[in-house]
């Protein structure tokens, strides 16, 4: 190798670290799945409103069960697109449990707002509830991989 | 900790950013690294060709004719060798920095 100067070397580990940045910017939950979150979040609201206790529990058993075929495989950030897929050690560990954490909170959430309009007297309290919970999800869901693309910028930086 | 270890096949500053780029991903498509840095098709062909024969990189043809490229764990460990020994040289310019430091101001 010829001598190689620092200076050199620094250049070089930008380009490490531009490539690197470059793979960390599609560190993403695609949108589709917080849009479909959030129809599926209201189509249970309305279905709870029509008190058919049945109805309401083979709809939340469906969506559940949907959610969990299409969850392992978006909510780690790692498969924004088709045409690359993220490392583990750079996509970083904590994003599919925020968003499934995220998710959880947004049940308590939907259930107290639920009890709140109810105790008011609205009409559709629980489809009041989850049009706000849908509005969570959409305006607040994107925030947890943007915070995730953020944590690993600094993590493992090359130079 | 990873050895240092310069590789003058990984130096050059396209085939550099393209294993840095495979490094941080489990794979990525040909048009994805194309796109990504701005290269033609038959340039980032030669060079993949170059990193393949190697023995750095895979390049698998999927079931609907996307090419695909990995690092392989020899790619791996080479990448992980160059950026040490990159970030040995930097290092030892900033020790010799603040030792020249150190003695003007003593």
């Amino acid at each position: 190798m010829d001598e190689l100067t620092p200076e050199q070397a620094r250049a070089a580990l930008d380009v490490v670290e531009r490539s690197r940045r470059r793979v960390i910017d599609e560190i993403d939950v695609p949108r589709w799945y917080w849009a479909g979150l959030a129809s599926g979040w209201i189509v249970l609201g309305v279905i709870a409103d029509v008190h058919h206790p049945l109805v309401t529990t083979l709809a939340t058993l469906a969506f559940g069960a949907a959610h969990s075929s299409i969850a392992p495989r978006v909510v780690n950030g790692r498969h924004r697109s088709s045409q690359m897929s993220v490392r583990g050690d750079i996509a970083g560990p904590r994003l599919a449990a925020w968003v499934l954490g995220s998710l959880v909170a947004l049940v308590g959430v939907t259930i107290a707002a639920a009890l709140i309009l109810n105790a008011d007297d609205a009409h559709h309290p629980v489809t009041g509830a989850a049009v706000l919970a849908a509005v969570i999800l959409v305006l607040g869901g994107p925030l947890l991989p943007a915070a995730a693309r953020r944590r690993a910028v600094r993590t493992g930086a090359a130079s | 900790m990873t050895a240092p270890r310069f590789d003058e096949l990984i130096h050059p500053s396209t085939r550099l950013s393209i294993v840095s780029l495979l490094a941080a991903a489990d794979w990525a498509d040909f048009s994805y690294i194309r796109d990504q840095l701005g290269l033609s098709d038959s340039a980032l062909s030669k060079q993949l060709s170059t990193l393949e024969q190697a023995g750095y990189v895979t390049v698998d043809r999927t079931i609907r004719r996307r090419v695909r490229a990995r690092l392989t764990t020899d790619g791996r460990v080479a990448f992980l060798g160059h950026v040490a020994a990159l970030q040995a040289i930097v290092a030892t310019a900033n020790t010799s920095t603040g030792s020249a430091g150190d003695r003007s101001r003593n």
